[in-house]
């Protein structure tokens, strides 16, 4: 199954309108601290440097990854995402994720990745292989 | 260019932002300040100096068909790897009357020089741009 672009969510829309109306685990609060260096106080306001704001004020990075976690049947699109968001992704179980080139992600060598529905491959050079022949496939497909 | 520099005060931030190529990409970690950043252009370009910029993001309704009308103009597009499309890409390569400032990380398609690639930099509640790559000067030789 391919997953064209359009067929995915828009991140800050989707979190300003759902997302941000759920319950934030102490977890999500944590990674909110650590990617928009942002507090959640119990209203759900948050605090950054900044000054202060709610939820629809975090980084669309953030809310990326903050969708993935709380929706993880739905296909999010991380195109958008820096490499801090990235890395943290990478490191999450049973994700489903959008993406249509290869960017620098630390990715344990134990992980196991699948694309398209078909093809698994296993850690960082796994991952960089497989790149590699979808450029040559899109290559010869002049795509 | 139509602008080599935007300079505002934010407070308790301060803005310089010079441009080196028609065509800057802003990239970066997520919660680098970006979409902030498009929020105070959203003000600044209420003012006679700053009036050429035009705002683009994801809740823009006819994006590409209001891209193809401009002209002279600063370009913002914030959101650009869910907005940008290959013709989008063409436009904005060979349309060399308007400027651009784009909050992308896929680069395909548009011709850009080491100077187009810019990270959002603070230090000390000064905001500016900093190169992304650095090309290392070749050794001068000697004659």
């Amino acid at each position: 199954m391919f997953i064209q672009k359009n067929q995915t969510m828009k991140n800050d829309w989707y979190f300003n309108l759902y997302t941000s109306n759920e319950s934030i685990s102490e977890t999500e609060k944590k990674i909110i601290e650590i990617i928009d260096h942002a507090k959640v106080t119990p209203e759900k306001r948050i605090e950054t440097k900044y000054g202060l704001g709610t939820l629809r004020n975090l980084s669309s990075g953030c809310k990326t990854l903050l969708n993935v976690m709380k929706n993880p049947d739905k296909i999010v699109n991380i195109e958008e995402c820096g490499k801090n968001v990235l890395d943290l992704l990478f490191s999450l179980n049973n994700i489903h994720v959008y993406l249509s080139r290869p960017e620098r992600i630390h990715i344990d060598e134990n992980a196991k990745i699948c694309f398209n529905n078909t093809d698994i491959v296993t850690g960082r050079q796994g991952f960089e292989q497989w790149w590699t022949d979808e450029y040559s496939r899109r290559n010869s497909n002049d795509i | 260019m139509i602008y080599n520099a935007i300079s505002f005060q934010a407070a308790p931030f301060s803005y310089t932002l010079e441009f080196f190529d028609r065509i800057t990409l802003v990239r970066g970690d997520s919660a680098s300040g970006k979409t902030y950043l498009y929020q105070l252009l959203e003000d600044l370009r209420l003012t006679e100096k700053y009036s050429a910029i035009k705002l683009y993001n994801y809740k823009t309704e006819d994006f590409h068909e209001n891209l193809k009308k401009c002209r002279e103009k600063f370009i913002v597009i914030d959101n650009g790897d869910l907005l940008l499309d290959d013709e989008d890409r063409r436009f904005i390569n060979f349309e060399f009357s308007n400027q651009y400032m784009l909050f992308l990380r896929n680069c395909d398609g548009l011709n850009l020089s080491a100077d187009s690639f810019m990270l959002l930099n603070e230090d000390n509640y000064t905001i500016s741009l900093k190169k992304e790559l650095v090309i290392p000067l070749k050794k001068q030789s000697v004659m």
